[in-house]
């Protein structure tokens, strides 16, 4: 087999970066929520569907959340509309919250990969 | 009986040496049709757990034949009968073949970039005495979310740049905006074998020109990133 | 037992490499439908996260609509 003279020598990855711990920190955000194994059963076909829903109720509270902040920024809500606005949601927050407790889903687990385009959250 | 495929090859005839893989079992060169896979056959009917040891070995692997070829790896965990293994490859042949067109001669390289955005210079809307813990909540919602944008806008320009920096020396590139918080973007990119060291050179370049970025480059892979053909499973990265 | 250990241990790593290694390994790499089916069997599935049950059940979906 020839190798051509400007193959690299080995084809070992090499990892380079000034700033080991960062990464290694990141990334362990992105594999650590990984479990190692699914067993379909029906405990965790619910919990599959649970994801599914509260990552979708997830999406559109984070959509809420941020229209509220737009009309606030847009100044056409009074200071009570502001209260109210925020204790409800700070209320529809905490209830997720609970909700995923309730599964034993973490922040990490809900989230829909839409390919091209991107993450769901 | 199960086959744990590792990938797809073609242009090889024969193992030049032998690599042990998931388990520490021994891997076959099996030809279906006119393609060959590396496999692992496997007792019983699971796939190997996900290991520290099984996934390098997975890997390493793939990467045994990387010096004659450019494989299509297999996603960790492929457990197949042979008989489903030639039912796949006839009904994507195609794409199969597509795909082999388009890998050839590349290998693939991966830039993740973090960025220290520091969000104290966000204003906050002034606060009223009479304000309570329903607007306290919001301002503090405006504050994320406005950081969050922030981060967005500078994940597509360092994108942007990246690829203006790189480029030319990119067959394909696949590329995920804030995977995370201060991980802004994450890229691989697909170069062919004699460009990998321009390819290097002009990364090299581009991180001096830019020490507020903390760079990690690795490489070469297998180009796991850029084989799959199906698009009902998504990577985390953005690849269909 | 010990591959429990070494399941938690993979996720205790603080070793780059690995970490770059399994983000190439289990995140992306070619994917055969139809290889997951939802059965009560015990099949292990070693493919991940959310996104593999909705692919499961598109799966599903287009193995029953190429027997029609």
């Amino acid at each position: 087999m020839e190798l051509s003279p400007e193959t690299p020598p080995t084809v070992e990855p090499e990892i380079e970066t000034s700033h080991v711990e960062e990464f290694v920190e990141q990334l362990s955000c992105v594999t650590n929520s990984l479990p190692s194994r699914i067993n379909i059963d029906a405990q965790s076909v619910e919990q599959g569907l649970a994801k599914l829903v509260l990552t979708l109720i997830e999406f559109i509270r984070r959509l809420l959340e941020k229209q509220a902040v737009r009309r606030m920024e847009g100044g056409d809500l009074s200071p009570e509309q502001i209260e109210e606005l925020g204790l409800a949601l700070m209320k529809l927050e905490a209830k997720l919250q609970e909700l995923k407790e309730q599964f034993g889903l973490a922040d990490e687990d809900l989230n829909l990969d839409l390919g091209p385009v991107g993450r769901l959250i | 009986m199960k086959l744990y495929v590792y990938c797809l090859v073609e242009k090889i005839d024969a193992l030049l040496a032998p690599v042990s893989g998931v388990s520490g079992a021994p891997v076959d060169l099996i030809r279906l049709d006119d393609f060959s896979f590396l496999v692992t056959q496997l007792e019983g009917d699971s796939a190997p757990p996900v290991t520290r040891d099984n996934v390098l070995a997975h890997d390493a692997v793939v990467r045994s034949v990387l010096n004659e070829t450019t494989p299509l790896p297999f996603r960790f965990g492929t457990v197949q009968t042979e008989s489903h293994l030639r039912s796949y490859i006839r009904t994507h042949r195609t794409a199969l073949e597509a795909k082999l067109a388009v890998v050839r001669g590349c290998v693939e390289m991966s830039v993740k970039i973090i960025s220290n955005l520091d969000e104290s210079d966000l204003e906050t809307t002034s606060e009223r005495t009479e304000e309570g813990p329903g607007g306290r909540f919001l301002n503090e919602k405006r504050r994320e979310i406005l950081g969050g944008e922030r981060r967005a806008k500078e994940a597509r320009e360092v994108a942007a740049w990246l690829k203006e920096q790189v480029g030319s020396f990119v067959r394909q590139e696949a590329i995920s905006l804030c995977p995370t918080e201060k991980l802004i973007v994450a890229a691989a990119h697909l170069v062919v074998r004699e460009q990998v060291t321009k390819y290097r050179g002009g990364l090299a370049i581009a991180r001096n020109a830019r020490p507020e970025l903390h760079f990690l480059v690795s490489g070469p892979w297998p180009p796991y990133t850029f084989s799959n053909i199906e698009l009902e499973f998504k990577t985390r990265f953005g690849v269909s | 037992m010990d591959e429990q250990l070494k399941q938690v241990d993979i996720f205790e790593q603080s070793d780059i490499s690995l970490l770059e290694t399994l983000d190439h390994v289990l995140n992306r790499g070619l994917v055969i439908a139809g290889e997951i089916t939802i059965s009560v069997a015990d099949i292990d599935l070693i493919f991940l996260g959310l996104n593999v049950l909705l692919s499961s059940v598109e799966t599903a979906n287009e193995v029953l609509r190429k027997r029609e």
